[in-house]
């Protein structure tokens, strides 16, 4: 177990450690946009930022593992990914607009018991 | 250099989970696009980064902008009805998380890989294309195909009649 | 050949079978053959075993066929027992038995439900004869249960009736209290002895001197007689008897007079060895027989139904059996039961009879002069109504002497109930013969269609008639210089495993003088009888109205049944409704049956509650989920 203030140190020095904790904050932040906001649109943002988390954790490791080449295809992999999404998600967000006139994720409730 | 662009990245990101106007949180987002890129120059990957900027600041972000303004919808629509307990419960589940994923991973081993060299030869697209279709074409293809499904989907769902 | 004893009681089964699956079909005739011929035939074996008896080893024969039961310590076989006490009452089950059997088929020629009526009378002399040859309690409770079931059952026969069906309901229910008794007394017997097979319990009771207090064998013994006072309608609880007269007369004869009623007395004396370890016991039986022998017989007196006067006269005599034998003469009380089979059946035959003739009439007060037109009936009724009354030389003398006797040398506060009973007896005996036979017609209408009754009636008639003069020369009193030959006959039986002999009762006191009392008592009230109502019914409401109160509580039965209404059926009848209300409405219906919809209900609202239909509340959920496998991970 690291001590406590060399872990910081690492964090603040850019080291491994502050990478991943980089992309854990990002990741709660776009879960919390996901489950506090109502808009479906800006869900939809929040989605896209823990994607892109996950992103950052991707090429940290691959950094500090010297570069694996790899890692950059899997990233533009995930980015092809998450343009299908964005296409799918915003067509389904747009439709919905057409039937009910709204983007509020709480009116979408039509399945409620 | 990290602690800037990470910082860059965490504002733009609570600023565009605090903005009520969606304009102004596309942008926030784009922001935080931005500082991303920054990070991915830090670990010596200039392709991706130049990605990161053209593809999803670029076009992703741009697709819900234009949702947005087709849609009328700058402003969050006011809440049928306030339900405190979900975003509260929300902000502290997500908290939580954090904190517990914080815990369970600084202790892992993998957090401290041997043989880190300081420096690093970049990354190239010569690099990206020849792993690409050397090692994953047919990762390539599929991928391709799934952008195309994802068109006729996405155009199919909006059309009006069948 | 001893391996046959048990066709005795399996004829009549295969006649109930028979009878009941293809005897509508058949016809009536075949029916009557059938069911008659049946029970003949286990006349003529158990005859048959009775002339083996002699020959056979220690007197009795006893026959096992099967293992039964076998649980733990407790072993019973499928045994029948064949000796001069079983044998005897066997006997008289088939014989009087087949007797009304040919009578029912003239009496029930017209009946819808014939061959429901042999099949349920045939099953009943099954059940009588499993009780009385059974070698084990268990076994004997088994015919116990199943006569009580045909009462029900045959009481219950025009089931379309209110009072039928009432009346056959109240006598199972009284009969399953005394039941309880029978239960308790045989596990008691059990727990004394390890066995429930009669020949060990006394082969190990006769190792045994009296209970000096209140032991195991008291309370077992009294037990034992609360059954049966129930099955053989003692205080208290003889009420079924006289609603049982709602069913046909044939089964008042057979069924509440000569044989299912006497069940009770012949446990007794089937048990005797063991009873007589528990003196308190005899007592208590002597006491309640002499009780209810006295107030049956008061009840009797104003009675306006013929049925009910006999059947309280049944209740009255069947007090003196157990009179008999609580004041310790087993024999003595065994031949009463052996003497009253002949003459109360014949009563009822002939009252049925009578019955019959006046076109279902029962009613005494409508009756009379019907001496000329039933002379067969007057003439066979006439002498059963000298035996019931004592007449000197009759068997009812012989019987009910010995027993008064005895009853004197126990207690002679007993003896003066006796003879209060058989002078209340005499007059209710008089006062019916008088007014069904004797006088003016008072039912000019009935009297002038009534005729006598068909062969297969007045057959057993005349059979029953002589059986009960002939019966008379099985026990002659010793003290009138007969030999009392019934008792010696019964002594195997009676003192089966005794290896200490116990003292007979003595034979002091004047036997002879207090005959005399109460022969000469009994017949004043005969005449007295007579004399008050051969010119009708005029001097008998006249003496009626000088005493309006007595006569109304005498008259209403002492209201007894009313008591027993406002108490203890209302209190059933509470407790009932509390069950039901609680046990039924609220833990069954409402947990049992409706619990688990209330509750699936319950439960899928709650969970309803989950499905918001809203994204938010579900990647929620989802990010709770997480956390959880997160805190797994970390602990």
């Amino acid at each position: 177990m690291t001590p406590v203030h060399s872990f910081w140190s690492e964090v603040l020095g850019g080291g491994l450690s502050g990478y991943i904790l980089l992309a854990l904050l990002l990741f709660v932040i776009g879960l919390a946009t996901v489950l506090i906001r109502r808009s479906l649109l800006v869900q939809f943002m929040g989605v896209e930022l823990m994607l892109n988390a996950a992103n950052v954790a991707l090429l940290a490791f691959a950094r500090f593992r010297n570069g694996d080449v790899r890692a950059t295809t899997f990233y533009l992999f995930i980015i092809a990914v998450a343009a299908c999404e964005a296409a799918v998600g915003l067509a389904l967000i747009v439709g919905l607009y057409r039937h009910r006139q709204t983007t509020d994720s709480d009116r979408a409730d039509a399945l409620r018991q | 250099m990290f602690l800037t662009f990470a910082l860059v990245t965490l504002v733009g990101a609570l600023a565009m989970s605090r903005q009520k106007n969606l304009i102004v949180a596309g942008l926030c987002l784009v922001l935080s696009f931005i500082g991303m890129a920054g990070i991915f120059l830090l670990l010596s990957n200039p392709v991706a980064a130049a990605l990161q900027i053209i593809v999803y600041s670029g076009a992703i972000v741009v697709l819900v902008l234009f949702v947005i303004m087709l849609l009328n919808a700058h402003e969050e629509e006011p809440a049928g009805k306030a339900r405190p307990v979900q975003r509260w419960a929300g902000a502290l589940a997500a908290a939580v998380l954090g904190a517990g994923a914080f815990k369970l991973v600084a202790v892992s081993p993998a957090l401290h890989p041997a043989n880190v060299q300081p420096t690093i030869p970049a990354m190239t697209l010569g690099q990206l294309g020849s792993d690409l279709f050397h090692h994953h074409l047919l990762a390539f293809e599929a991928v391709g195909l799934l952008l195309l499904a994802a068109m006729v989907a996405a155009v199919l769902l909006v059309k009006r009649d069948l | 050949m001893p391996k046959l004893l048990a066709l005795i009681p399996l004829l009549p089964l295969l006649g109930f079978v028979s009878i009941g699956l293809f005897g509508r079909k058949a016809g009536k005739p075949a029916v009557s053959c059938v069911a008659v011929g049946l029970v003949v035939l286990s006349f003529v074996l158990s005859a048959a075993a009775f002339r083996g008896l002699a020959d056979a080893p220690g007197g009795r024969i006893a026959v096992e066929y099967a293992e039964w039961l076998s649980v733990g310590d407790l072993k019973v076989p499928f045994g029948l027992v064949f000796d001069p006490l079983s044998g005897l009452m066997a006997l008289v089950v088939t014989g009087i038995g087949a007797l009304i059997h040919l009578y029912s088929v003239g009496y029930m020629a017209h009946e819808e439900g014939y061959a429901r009526y042999f099949a349920y009378l045939n099953l009943f002399v099954f059940f009588m004869l499993t009780l009385v040859l059974g070698s084990s309690l268990p076994l004997l409770f088994v015919g116990w249960e199943g006569v009580g079931l045909c009462s029900y059952l045959l009481i219950g026969y025009y089931f379309e009736t209110e009072v039928a069906s009432a009346a056959g309901l109240k006598a199972f229910l009284a009969n399953r209290v005394g039941d309880l008794g029978m239960t308790i007394g045989m596990m008691a017997l059990f727990a004394a002895f390890g066995t429930l097979t009669i020949s060990d319990i006394l082969a190990q009771a006769g190792r045994l001197s009296p209970e000096a207090g209140f032991g195991v064998l008291t309370f077992a013994t009294l037990m034992l007689f609360l059954g049966a006072t129930g099955k053989s309608a003692q205080i208290p609880l003889y009420v079924w008897l006289p609603d049982a007269m709602a069913g046909p007369t044939p089964v008042s004869a057979l069924i509440h007079a000569a044989t299912m009623v006497t069940a009770g007395i012949f446990m007794i004396c089937r048990l005797a060895p063991l009873f007589q370890l528990a003196p308190i016991t005899l007592t208590v039986v002597a006491w309640v027989g002499g009780a209810t022998a006295l107030f049956a017989a008061t009840i009797g007196l104003l009675q306006r139904d013929i049925k009910k006067v006999l059947a309280y006269s049944t209740v009255s005599q069947l007090g003196y059996m157990f009179l008999g034998l609580g004041a310790g003469g087993f024999a003595a009380g065994f031949f009463h039961l052996f003497t009253h089979a002949w003459f109360k059946a014949l009563l009822f035959l002939g009252a049925g009879s009578i019955i019959m003739a006046m076109h279902h009439e029962q009613d005494l007060f409508r009756m009379g002069g019907l001496k000329n037109k039933l002379p067969v009936t007057f003439w066979t009724m006439a002498i059963a109504t000298l035996c019931i009354i004592g007449f000197p030389g009759t068997s009812g003398f012989a019987s009910k002497d010995e027993i008064l006797y005895l009853a004197y040398l126990k207690s002679p506060a007993l003896w003066a109930m006796g003879v209060a009973g058989a002078c209340c007896t005499a007059f209710y005996m008089a006062r019916l013969f008088t007014l069904a036979f004797l006088g003016e017609p008072r039912d000019a209408h009935a009297f002038e269609q009534a005729q006598e009754s068909p062969r297969t009636m007045l057959l057993p008639l005349a059979a029953l008639a002589a059986g009960a003069l002939l019966a008379v020369f099985l026990g002659w009193p010793a003290a009138f210089g007969g030999s009392f030959r019934i008792e010696h006959f019964l002594e195997p039986a009676l003192a089966f495993g005794r290896t200490n002999a116990l003292q007979a009762p003595p034979h002091e006191g004047h036997p002879v003088l207090l005959a005399v009392i109460s022969t000469a008592l009994a017949l004043g009230f005969a005449a007295f009888g007579y004399a008050t109502y051969r010119n009708g019914l005029g001097a008998a409401e006249a003496r009626a109205a000088r005493f309006p109160g007595l006569h109304r509580l005498v008259l209403a039965k002492y209201y007894v049944d009313e008591a027993l209404e406002a108490t203890l059926y209302a209190f059933v009848r509470w407790l009932g409704n509390l069950m039901w209300k609680l046990f039924d409405v609220i833990l069954i219906d409402g947990l049992g049956v409706n619990g688990p919809g209330v509750m699936t209900a319950i439960a899928g609202d709650f969970t309803a509650l989950f499905q918001t239909g809203r994204v938010r509340n579900y990647a929620l959920g989802m990010t709770l989920g997480v956390l959880a496998l997160l805190f797994i991970f970390l602990t």
